[in-house]
């Protein structure tokens, strides 16, 4: 901790952490600054009392700390965060009533596109809205350097709770946890302590697998075999994946309940993580892709939320490491599920350790070019809804929205998340427009899903007859 | 040792320390989930001292698997 003097008051300001790192090192280097915003809406079908709602929203600050970060660059250029003690600026009502719901999105998707004053300012926008059909509710921007989805569901469901509470003699919601708190025990950990020394032999080992992965693109081997012949390089097996023009579209397809419900099913039965199951389904589609490649590599997306206070304390702790498979033909769905469990168990195992090191030393060590890497497509599947096994809100039709920024620094992030109306899948791409285009995503969610239901049907099929089937 | 493992278990899940036994599964009845579960067997381990076998986490269902195993560690 540091303390600064800012227009004659002392702060008391925190380094930040890895997974903040991460993020600023995207904003230090994307001309685009709105890449860190999170656009988000939460409606609900049901008459409301804004004032109250108001009121709400002012307690959830109160509760939620990380709701009142800032940043403060330093003379030497170094981002440091801090608290501010309360949060009093105006929440204002908008009125969409009477648009065409589209144009209510368009508008609120212009709103994200609008980048945060990144020092000494708030990180976080909210709007209370009135949309078409009755729904009522909030339009939230936020920086992803002070929060990641876990800490946006998790503060819906704060101001609902302390709303509901209010409004109709619910129960008050339990204490919040403190961001503090959990930042200070992130920042113990990279101070040199014994499970960053065990992480960090961890990465080293994969680092130096005497066989190098090799990238597999959700576009099939042109990017990779144009590079290889740019590079005057047969054997290159990483690709270049960055690029300058970094605009993004997000396209959204919705799993039906039923379908979606066979999924967890199976998961729940086979004691398999979704997590695991989507994993699944993703490589063997890249598998497919490209000439069904049997070493596949994925960033798989963790939320580093296990105790009560990293579920609690909101704030971004979202890291993401290479889920790296090599799968032979001859092994059936299920023991290929069971290796990705067991390799997922490792990441989460030494998840904490920083992500850009690891990048950063797996780029000098395969002597990498700059922007290359091995993995094409990133995963984050999101159990949380709003509803999860609450009984402190209301039976009311709820309705959520993801809205994009306009950027985005990967070629394709996938988030699978459950509809909060029926607890169905909903898959969100997150794409960059010179990678992909919106019908290459939806023939690539296809054969995702022709994927998971054939290895579903039958798990004792070998990977090698759905890649025949497919 | 059960009574350090519920304290632990605590931390990661809103459970009730009395109701959590011996023959408590961690995914079905404590509601871990695969993330916590791993996360915890880390706080394990630093509690106790031990190094647990990677392949051996996913054998560990209910509380006495993991006390058992740990002991058994204790043992080595």
């Amino acid at each position: 901790m540091k303390e600064f003097q800012v227009n004659g008051v002392n702060l008391q300001c925190y380094p930040l952490t890895a997974a903040q790192r991460l993020h600023n090192y995207t904003v230090m280097f994307c001309p685009f600054h709105q890449i860190l915003n999170i656009g988000t809406g939460l409606y609900i079908q049901m008459d409301t009392d804004f004032e109250m709602l108001r009121e709400a929203i002012y307690e959830a600050y109160w509760r939620n700390d990380f709701m009142r970060l800032r940043f403060h660059k330093d003379v030497d250029d170094t981002v440091y965060q801090f608290l501010v003690p309360f949060e009093e600026r105006d929440i204002p009502i908008v009125d969409f009533s009477n648009w065409q719901e589209e144009d209510a999105r368009r508008q609120m998707e212009e709103w994200t596109k609008i980048p945060f004053k990144r020092f000494h300012s708030p990180m976080n926008e909210i709007r209370m809205i009135r949309m078409p059909n009755g729904y009522n509710g909030i339009y939230m921007k936020i920086d992803h350097m002070t929060a990641d989805s876990t800490a946006v569901v998790g503060f819906y469901k704060d101001v609902l709770e302390i709303y509901c509470s209010r409004k109709y003699d619910y129960p008050a919601p339990k204490p919040m946890k403190s961001y503090i708190e959990a930042l200070e025990k992130d920042l113990a950990y990279e101070a040199g302590s014994a499970a960053r020394k065990r992480d960090e032999a961890y990465w080293k080992a994969i680092i130096e697998d005497p066989d190098e992965p090799m990238y597999t693109d959700f576009n099939g081997m042109t990017r990779l075999l144009t590079q290889r012949k740019e590079s005057n390089n047969p054997d290159l097996r990483s690709a270049v994946v960055v690029s300058v023009n970094p605009e993004a579209a997000i396209s959204k397809y919705q799993l039906e309940k039923e379908p979606s419900d066979q999924l967890m099913q199976f998961c729940e039965e086979h004691k398999i993580p979704m997590v695991c199951l989507l994993l699944m389904g993703l490589r063997t589609t890249l598998s497919k892709f490209n000439n069904n490649e049997k070493d596949v590599s994925i960033n798989s997306c963790v939320a580093r939320r296990g105790t009560l206070l990293e579920k609690k304390s909101g704030g971004t702790r979202i890291h993401f490491f290479p889920l790296r498979t090599i799968i032979e033909p001859e092994m059936t769905f299920m023991e290929a599920l069971k290796v990705i469990q067991e390799e997922q168990n490792k990441l989460f195992r030494h998840a904490n350790f920083d992500p850009i090191e690891f990048r950063s030393r797996r780029t000098r060590y395969r002597q990498m070019k700059p922007g290359a890497s091995y993995e094409s497509i990133s995963l984050t599947y999101q159990p949380l809804t709003i509803r999860s096994q609450d009984d402190n809100i209301p039976d009311i039709p709820y309705k959520s929205d993801w809205y994009t920024n306009g950027v985005a620094g990967q070629p394709l992030y996938l988030t699978v998340m459950h509809r909060v109306e029926d607890n169905g899948l909903c898959f969100s791409f997150e794409y960059r427009k010179d990678a992909v285009t919106d019908y290459e995503m939806e023939y690539l969610y296809y054969y995702l899903c022709r994927v998971l239901f054939r290895g579903i049907e039958n798990s004792e099929r070998t990977v090698g007859e759905i890649l025949d089937m497919i | 040792m059960l009574e350090k493992f519920k304290e632990l278990i605590c931390e990661y899940v809103e459970a009730e320390p009395d109701a959590i036994t011996e023959e408590s599964r961690f995914i079905e009845d404590l509601h871990f989930n695969s993330y916590d579960f791993v996360d915890f067997l880390g706080a394990v381990e630093t509690e106790f001292d031990i190094v647990i076998d990677e392949s051996e986490i996913m054998d560990l269902h209910t509380v006495g698997d993991a006390i058992a195993y740990a002991q058994k560690l204790q043992g080595e």
